[in-house]
């Protein structure tokens, strides 16, 4: 039986207080981790095998080696609280629940690769969750856990929370620095990584909260026995958000490589309303929809990639047969046209031209041949932009049509909803 | 010699600099054009229009078999943002890049006007030049669903943006932040409702405003002047050479037969031309605007005689009769001042008909000094300021460039930038001094002791030989006590490699400037950075041609050449003595206009019962108390050549025909010349030079032919190059002569110590009043173009506020001060940059009286309103 480490705590009464962090074993590896160098730091967290749950899935342990070494150098650790992908709502979740754990994650990473300063980015909504974060940090200072001197340690770590204005772009790493940094949100030209040059131009580690969550406990428990839970390429446990046409939508944290429909139907309590599944989008708004008959499919970044989607953010959005797919792709053309940054050409013309097609297409003015048009739009857009936006904004719709094409060339030919005229009839 | 790297396009191997960005390297090594938007050599790269793509590989180790392989990026990459390294390889032809340009471009097109028939940029943009060679021919997206935005959204008075047209580029935003360092554009909104806006009050405040306008890639930045007013191929571009500043910037007159002109050719619009050692791309609004004198209906178009008191017009034969009579009448007893915005030849054909009445009495208005030095060691032929870098020194002094010298300023400040040390010595801060490593700051009057002590505590192993009385200049120095700054910039300009100085003239008079200059000299040779390019001495002019005012010989103290004159004549101050007390008995004024800002000239020129000849383009301040007035041709109509203040003589071509029976100012001299029994008229410009080249050997050699001579500038921004510059002009017409230096050249060098000024303690509720120069003013020339009157102030002196507490002065109050007991009326403006102890006056502000040199003014009364107030 799967036991959850994340979200352990999560259901205790006060589960956010500092208190009842301390009483159920918290700060503990901070003072394990202190007993060890940096270095077996690093090496712990690359045997792990913890990939980023902010929706790239990189080795943490690889980043961390990428930090420059030069101590004479100031590092940063900048903490993505963003949480824009629709369909996700883990980090929220820990944030406001158990942001201590958070917090001790963050210290173990600073004194990994000696950082002296933390800058937490949280998205602007996250009311709760920013009175959460501000508290968590004044308690851990009053403990001792952040400042001068961590614990006799020697080591110094200040923390501070800076709130973001709502733009999905911002939760991209180095959209978020420069958000930071007070300017305007956009991504920033790669390479320079931010382990070279991030915040204010120091090296800086950026990382999703639900991959420093799990630092302390890699550090309690070892990075075996963290390698142990999983796949070959996906190790260890992860938060799903389920939402859509499930019976119990909700954060469940469950091993990487739980298959997809073990989510759905055993721990989400299946479809709602005993209709049939259509279709779910396994990792976040950004990862390709998959056609029911894909749901055995293990929830692993690899095995995921082969199934031709993502895991991305491990959110996992349920439809049911009810659901209209031209308007799935099409309120997700709109999000993603809302959120361009507005930067570069494909991203800022061609998502608003794409989703112009597909609302035709939902509104019954679409004419033939636009489908393989807005397929090609989707085409001229992946893979041309400057920064990953590209390739999930063109996502949905692609994969919507590769899997229900006929409902687009219905809409298109009846001026109206297929799965409307099915269920009406 | 750089590491060179070999590099694959499109399967044939380049040997090319490493680090190069690929899209020049493509350009320049494989002849390959890679389309870009945003992309600018001037600018670097930002990577957002995603034009360029490429298909790239570099070598890799296979992680499995070690060896080392080609990985080819999945996706298509920008070329813009790449680097040239060891074996890239990169397609520009393949399907799949093909494929992607189309893209890119329908989507631009797609939101884009296409109002190319009405559109300023139609003809030379790159929106459509790219279009043509890689676009798609229809678009698959729906028409109506084109978004429709602002058409004519002012940025300010000058700049109009079209929002539809605007590509998002950034360019813009990019030269006002990293190039002019005005960052008053930005992008406001996000994703597709995006747009361009200024951040500044007034709007798109900045001096270089127009050079976005020709980096725009489309037509969304026009400019008030131009837009809607003619297609760029109707155009012919006339190369000229601007006439505001000593820089001499590289520009064409872009002109068009024009029907509301009557047929007549009009200048429609002023480009930059390329010229990589003087302007680049890039010209100032002045340059750029400040043009319609040339055509505007105040021009004399005949010449005027006085009968009765008044001016009345007159035919040529009778003016120039009377000229003669009155010429012949005063014989040696004659006097000239010249502008010094007048063509070399105009300059050589004056001193010429003054010295064969037997007269030396001759000079530049305003009176500057310096030139001498920057024969002898002016920076080395071949400077460009564009090689400073690390390592190397430049020092700025006794002047404001953003102002008087504004392509300077850019330039010297992109040194800086590239990590030159930069050395500003002056009496106040300036735009500079933000990109200083060392800011000296002097009391006025106290800038030849600065300079000296300087030069006093400067380590020196070993004097240059070349040199005379060097030591004797640096024993003079020594007594001068450094401060600590003096101390640390004399430490850092030691360690320099390449050593260049601009010296001003701010707050001095003709001697105060040369002995400035002199002491500028001095530092300059006593520490060996002289007579090689990047090394010298420039001085900055207040006027566009003032090293040909002095290299000619307009100055009464050196024959053309800098030939000495055991006994000069008079210079501007005793010319005007002279006048005043009636010993002169005719002066002729050539393109200047003393009595518009020279208070010192008013009552000489109004008193005198000698003759006063003035020829110019418009009934001047000085030309309404003339006896005679000759019209002259601005230089759109006719040719000639200037020197710049880095001593690089320029040509400039007839652009529009004449106004009125207007006249080239040489010719008219020249004229009058032939009636006084001095010879015949050249008969062109082009021979005036060869006649130049002959007398002045510092010319030698220089012809209107080795002026024209021109090479490849690069980067190659110009002429059919429009997926970069869309119109920095092609240079085709001349690239200009540098003449050496007597340092090159193997001449004479000797030094001279250099007296401090005296410090004149102020008496009682005295206050030091400093004429400073702005670029815009209210100067009868520029004043023509109303385009520019928003950003001229009003008659303001600028205070400390300190200062103006201690007086229990007001920001705003009205003033009057008293200089030589003349009273002047000005509005106070408090102003924090401004120096302590120094109320700044802008000169040529249509203040009556206001000073020419730094002076000590009494504060006569407040004004009774701003009392009460
Ligand atoms: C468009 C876009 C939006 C993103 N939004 C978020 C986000 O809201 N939260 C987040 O943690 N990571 C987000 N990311 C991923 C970050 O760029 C980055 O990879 C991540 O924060 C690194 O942390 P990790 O290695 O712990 O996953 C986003 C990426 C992209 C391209
Ligand atoms: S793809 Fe381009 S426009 Fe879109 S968010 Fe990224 S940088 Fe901005
Ligand atoms: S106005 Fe011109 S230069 Fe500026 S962003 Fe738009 S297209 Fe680019
Ligand atoms: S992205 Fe390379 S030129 Fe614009």
């Amino acid at each position: 039986m799967f036991e959850p480490v994340l979200t352990r705590n999560i259901h205790r009464p006060y589960s956010e207080k500092i208190t009842t962090y301390l009483e159920h074993g918290g700060y503990n590896a901070v003072r394990k981790a202190f007993a060890g160098t940096p270095e077996e730091i690093i090496d712990m967290v690359k045997r792990s095998g913890l990939r980023g749950r902010g929706g790239a899935g990189f080795p943490a342990g690889t980043k961390w080696g990428f930090m420059p070494k030069d101590q004479d150098i100031p590092k940063i650790v900048a903490v993505n609280t963003d949480e824009g992908e629709p369909g996700t709502f883990k980090d929220r979740e820990i944030v406001e629940r158990d942001p201590h754990q958070i917090i001790e994650g963050v210290i173990i990473a600073a004194y990994a690769i000696g950082a002296g300063r933390a800058y937490v980015y949280i998205r602007g909504e996250f009311f709760l969750g920013v009175k959460r974060w501000i508290k968590a940090i004044a308690d851990a200072y009053e403990h001792g856990f952040l400042g001068k001197n961590i614990l006799g340690s020697g080591m110094n770590l200040d923390m501070s929370v800076h709130r973001g204005a709502g733009a999905y772009i911002c939760g991209e790493e180095t959209a978020m620095l420069e958000s930071l940094e007070g300017k305007r949100g956009n991504p920033r030209l790669k390479p320079p990584y931010p382990a070279q040059v991030g915040l204010f131009g120091l090296p800086t580690l950026v990382h999703n909260i639900e991959t420093l969550a799990c630092i302390p406990h890699i550090i309690e428990r070892g990075p075996e026995w963290f390698a142990g839970i999983g796949t070959e390429e996906s190790k260890g446990p992860k938060i799903f958000s389920v939402s859509g046409h499930v019976n119990r939508p909700g954060n469940y944290e469950l091993p990487l490589g739980i298959s997809l429909r073990e989510i759905i139907d055993e721990h989400a309590g299946g479809v709602r309303d005993g209709k049939r599944l259509k279709a779910v989008i396994p990792g976040g708004a950004s990862t390709p929809i998959l056609p029911a008959n894909r749901v055995d499919v293990p929830m692993a970044f690899e095995t995921l990639n082969a199934a031709g989607s993502q895991l991305g953010t491990g959110a996992v959005i349920v439809m049911d047969e009810t659901t209209c797919m031209v308007e799935i792709a099409r309120r997700l053309a709109k999000f993603f046209a809302h959120e361009s940054c507005g930067r570069c050409t494909p991203c800022r013309i061609g998502s608003v031209r794409l989703y112009e097609l597909l609302d035709r297409i939902e509104h019954g003015k679409g004419k033939p041949g636009d489908i393989e048009t807005i397929l090609e739009t989707a085409n001229g857009i992946d893979g041309l932009t400057f920064c990953p936006m590209g390739a999930a904004l063109a996502n949905p719709a692609r994969s919507a049509i590769e899997h229900f094409r006929e409902e687009f060339e219905f809409h298109i030919e009846h001026k109206g909803c297929l799965v409307k005229a099915v269920y009406s009839s | 010699m750089a590491k060179t790297v070999t590099i694959v396009v499109d399967d044939i191997e380049y040997e090319v600099p490493a680090g190069m960005n690929l899209v020049d390297v493509c350009k320049q090594y494989a002849g390959v054009d890679i389309p870009v938007f945003c992309y600018h050599p001037k600018l670097g790269h930002d990577g957002n229009c995603r034009m360029c793509l490429v298909e790239l590989a570099t070598p890799r180790k296979n992680p499995h078999t070690g060896e080392m392989e080609l990985a080819w990026f999945p996706t298509l990459q920008t070329a813009c943002t790449q680097k040239t390294s060891e074996g890239m390889t990169v397609r520009t032809k393949s399907q799949k890049v093909i494929d992607g340009r189309r893209e890119i471009l329908e989507f631009l097109l797609s939101s884009h006007p296409l109002d190319c028939p009405i559109c300023d940029k139609g003809g030379e943009c790159p929106l459509q030049e790219l279009t043509l060679r890689h676009g798609p021919g229809t678009s698959r997206m729906y028409w109506e669903e084109k978004m429709h935005l602002g058409k004519h959204v002012p940025l300010g008075e000058l700049i109009y943006l079209d929002q539809e047209r605007c590509i998002l580029c950034a360019r813009c935003i990019r030269f006002q932040d990293n190039i002019a360092d005005d960052p008053v554009l930005a992008f406001d909104q996000r994703g597709r409702h995006q747009q361009i806006i200024t951040a500044s009050s007034p709007g798109f405040n900045s001096i270089f405003s127009g050079d976005t306008t020709d980096i725009c890639p489309v037509g969304a930045l026009t400019s008030a002047d131009f837009r809607f007013n003619a297609r760029p191929w109707e155009m012919v571009q006339v190369a000229t050479i601007c006439s505001h500043c000593p820089v001499g910037c590289n520009m064409s007159f872009d002109t068009r037969t024009d029907r509301e002109a009557g047929g007549r050719t009009t200048i429609k619009r002023i480009m930059p031309r390329q010229n990589e050692r003087v302007n680049e791309i890039w010209i100032c609004d002045k340059g750029r605007f400040a043009h319609h004198h040339m055509e505007h209906p105040e021009r004399l178009t005949k010449p005027l005689i006085r009968r009765n008191g008044r001016l009345v017009e007159a035919g040529w034969e009778e003016a120039l009769r009377e000229v003669t009579a009155q010429l012949q009448h005063a014989g040696e007893n004659v006097a000239a001042i010249a502008g010094g915005r007048l063509p070399n030849e105009d300059l050589f054909a004056l001193q010429k008909l003054i010295r064969a009445q037997g007269s030396h009495h001759i000079d530049a208005y305003p009176p500057v000094r310096g030139g001498e030095f920057t024969a002898s060691v002016g920076v080395g032929v071949g400077t460009n300021l564009a090689d400073m870098g690390s390592g190397d020194a430049i020092v700025v002094i006794a002047g404001d460039l953003h102002e008087e010298a504004p392509l300077w300023w850019l330039r010297v400040k992109a040194a800086a930038e590239r990590g030159a040390m930069l050395i500003t010595i002056g009496g106040r801060e300036t735009r500079l001094d933000k990109f200083a490593t060392h800011s000296l700051r002097y009391d006025y009057t106290e800038e030849v002791a600065t300079l000296n002590a300087l030069l006093g505590c400067m380590k020196l192993t070993g004097l240059p030989r070349s040199v005379d009385g060097l030591k004797e200049a640096v024993k003079g120095a020594r007594a001068f006590k450094p401060d600590k700054a003096i101390k640390d910039a004399a430490e850092a300009l030691a360690g320099a490699n390449n050593v260049i100085a601009l010296v001003g003239h701010e707050g001095l008079d003709g001697q105060g400037s040369h002995n400035l200059a002199q002491a500028v000299a001095n530092l300059l040779m006593a520490t060996g950075h002289f007579g090689r390019p990047n090394n010298g001495l420039i001085v900055v002019w207040p006027t566009a041609n003032g090293q040909g005012a002095s290299d000619i010989g307009v100055r009464p103290d050196y024959r053309p050449g800098y030939q000495r004159i055991p006994v000069p004549g008079m210079g501007y101050t005793d010319i005007l003595a002279a006048l005043a007390d009636n010993t002169l008995r005719a002066l002729y004024v050539v393109g200047a206009d003393p009595l518009f800002d020279d208070p010192a000239a008013e009552q000489a020129l109004r008193s005198t019962l000698g003759t006063i000849i003035v020829q110019d383009m418009f009934l001047t301040a000085t030309a309404e108390v003339a006896d005679v007035v000759l019209p002259s041709q601005s230089a759109a109509e006719r040719e000639g050549t200037y020197t710049s203040g880095e001593r690089r003589v320029q040509r400039f071509y007839p652009a529009i025909e004449p106004c009125g029976q207007s006249q080239p100012d040489w010719l008219i001299i020249q004229t009058i010349g032939k009636r006084l029994g001095h010879g015949n008229p050249s008969p062109s410009a082009a021979a005036v030079l060869l006649e130049i080249a002959k007398t002045v050997p510092q010319y030698a050699g220089i012809t209107y032919q080795t002026l024209a001579e021109v090479e490849p500038q690069i980067p190659d921004v110009g002429g059919e190059d429009l997926y970069y510059g869309g119109t920095a002009f092609r240079n085709r017409h001349g690239l200009g002569v540098q003449w050496p230096a007597a340092a090159e050249s193997g001449g004479a060098l000797s030094a001279h110590p250099v007296e401090a000024a005296e410090s004149i303690e102020p008496e009682e509720d005295m206050l030091l009043v400093v004429p400073i120069t702005l670029l815009y003013d209210a100067e009868p020339v520029f004043h023509k173009t109303s385009l520019l009157h928003g950003r001229v102030p009003g008659p303001d002196i600028l205070m400390h506020p300190e200062d103006a507490r201690y007086l229990d002065i007001a920001d705003g109050d009205v003033v009057r001060l008293s200089i030589d007991g003349k009273d002047i009326t000005v509005v106070v403006r408090f102003d924090e940059q401004a120096p302590e102890g120094a109320a700044l006056l802008p000169r040529r502000m249509q203040v009556q009286g206001a000073p020419m040199a730094a002076t000590f003014a009494t504060l006569v009364r407040w004004d009774v309103e701003a009392l009460e107030r």
